[in-house]
């Protein structure tokens, strides 16, 4: 009987959703979009050095980002050299590549760059749930029709987590914030090898 | 960046000919190398290019070291046809796919220094004259390396030494690494070219 408890407890928790097992309770809704303000600026030149660790490869570039219009983003990434390695269009509900390496032009990989870089950008999400912990909120929103959560402290949005049954699946984390830019950025995935870190320079 | 309208004007082939041996005299004297640049990233939708600063350090016949240290530290070393990378202390780390278009450009920058860069079997070459300096313009025929740089543009000055090259892709956006404060045949050691 002890043992059943035990197991329905592990699968009570492991179903409960992520907010709940870091010790967030609901809470009432105070807005109905998460802003974030990190790629949002139009006179900006958004520009990181770049370095991806992939299945223990790793490389580096430099990375251009900027907003062109409300809802679209251009984001190009090349060697410190100059050659372009990928550049994508983000327009609405569009994504354009505009170039990409035939080395890297694989469906699985692109898709993957296009959800972390897409929810890295993105500056309007719709909130369905709200989550309070202390001084921290988890806000819960959909990008790309997957959970996304966006957890703020004192107003400053600091990490955004995709979830996928229950779990951490990708933290883009926005560290070293000034004057609305993030100058140190960190995808992490969590269930395959993949980390890039972005720097401001 | 300033950016000089000056006109140029297509040479004779009298006068590239003359270029192609002063290049080549140039090479001949040349063992070494050591030289600032700076790199300027254009990117259409940006406001600014994305400027970068280093050094070079060459010896003939094919070693290079590019080395950036503003406003990110990185190097690239050339030698024993291996590609080294140190990427802000990640040592060799694999650079994703632009090693054809690296190994292409050191070619053609350690071929330009020995003189024999004017290969007609890899590139459609014209040749301009641009104040009192010359522009080459290197058109790949490899379909492959076209896809990343269109065209090569280097210009050399009176002398018949590069002061700058400009790498352009089909998009139109350009890499453009003008040189500096050039040291000719200064002794180097192995040290200069350590990974």
């Amino acid at each position: 009987m002890r043992i059943l408890v035990i197991s329905l407890f592990f699968v009570l928790v492991g179903c409960a959703s992520y907010p709940l097992k870091n010790g967030f309770s609901p809470n009432d809704l105070e807005r109905n979009e998460i802003t974030n303000p990190y790629f949002s600026d139009t006179t900006k030149d958004y520009i990181y050095k770049t370095q991806v660790s992939a299945f223990d490869k790793n490389f580096g570039g430099i990375l251009a980002i900027k907003k062109l219009g409300e809802e679209h983003h251009r984001l190009v990434f090349t060697t410190e050299m100059g050659n372009t390695i990928f550049d994508f269009t983000f327009k609405e509900n569009e994504f354009i590549v505009n170039k990409i390496l035939k080395e890297l032009d694989r469906k699985i990989l692109v898709n993957i760059l296009k959800r972390d870089f897409l929810a890295m950008i993105t500056q309007k999400a719709k909130i369905q749930k709200t989550y309070k912990k202390e001084s921290k909120t988890l806000e819960n929103g959909l990008i790309l029709s997957k959970t996304h959560l966006f957890l703020t402290e004192n107003g400053q949005l600091l990490k955004i987590i995709r979830i996928g049954n229950g779990r951490e699946k990708v933290v883009i984390t926005f560290d070293q914030i000034s004057q609305n830019v993030a100058n140190n950025i960190l995808i992490a995935h969590k269930s395959i090898k993949l980390r890039i870190h972005l720097k401001a320079i | 960046m300033t950016v000089h309208g000056y006109a140029q004007s297509e040479m004779s082939a009298t006068e590239a000919e003359s270029l192609r041996s002063k290049v080549q005299i140039a090479a001949t004297n040349t063992q070494t190398i050591s030289s600032d640049f700076t790199q300027y990233k254009h990117i259409d939708f940006l406001s600014n290019d994305i400027e970068s600063k280093g050094t070079l350090t060459f010896e003939a016949p094919d070693k290079v070291k590019w080395e950036y240290s503003t406003p990110f530290s990185y190097s690239v070393i050339f030698k024993n046809k291996t590609l080294y990378i140190n990427d802000e202390g990640n040592k060799n780390s694999m650079d994703l796919g632009s090693n054809k278009t690296f190994k292409q450009l050191n070619e053609l920058i350690t071929s330009s220094i020995r003189g024999d860069m004017f290969d007609a079997q890899r590139f459609t070459i014209s040749y301009f004259t641009k104040d009192d300096r010359s522009v080459v313009h290197f058109l790949p025929k490899d379909e492959q390396f076209s896809e990343f740089i269109q065209v090569f543009h280097l210009t050399f000055n009176t002398k018949g030494e590069v002061e700058e090259v400009k790498m352009i892709e089909p998009s139109g956006d350009y890499t453009q690494i003008v040189f500096s404060n050039r040291i000719l045949n200064q002794p180097l050691s192995d040290a200069d070219f350590s990974h």
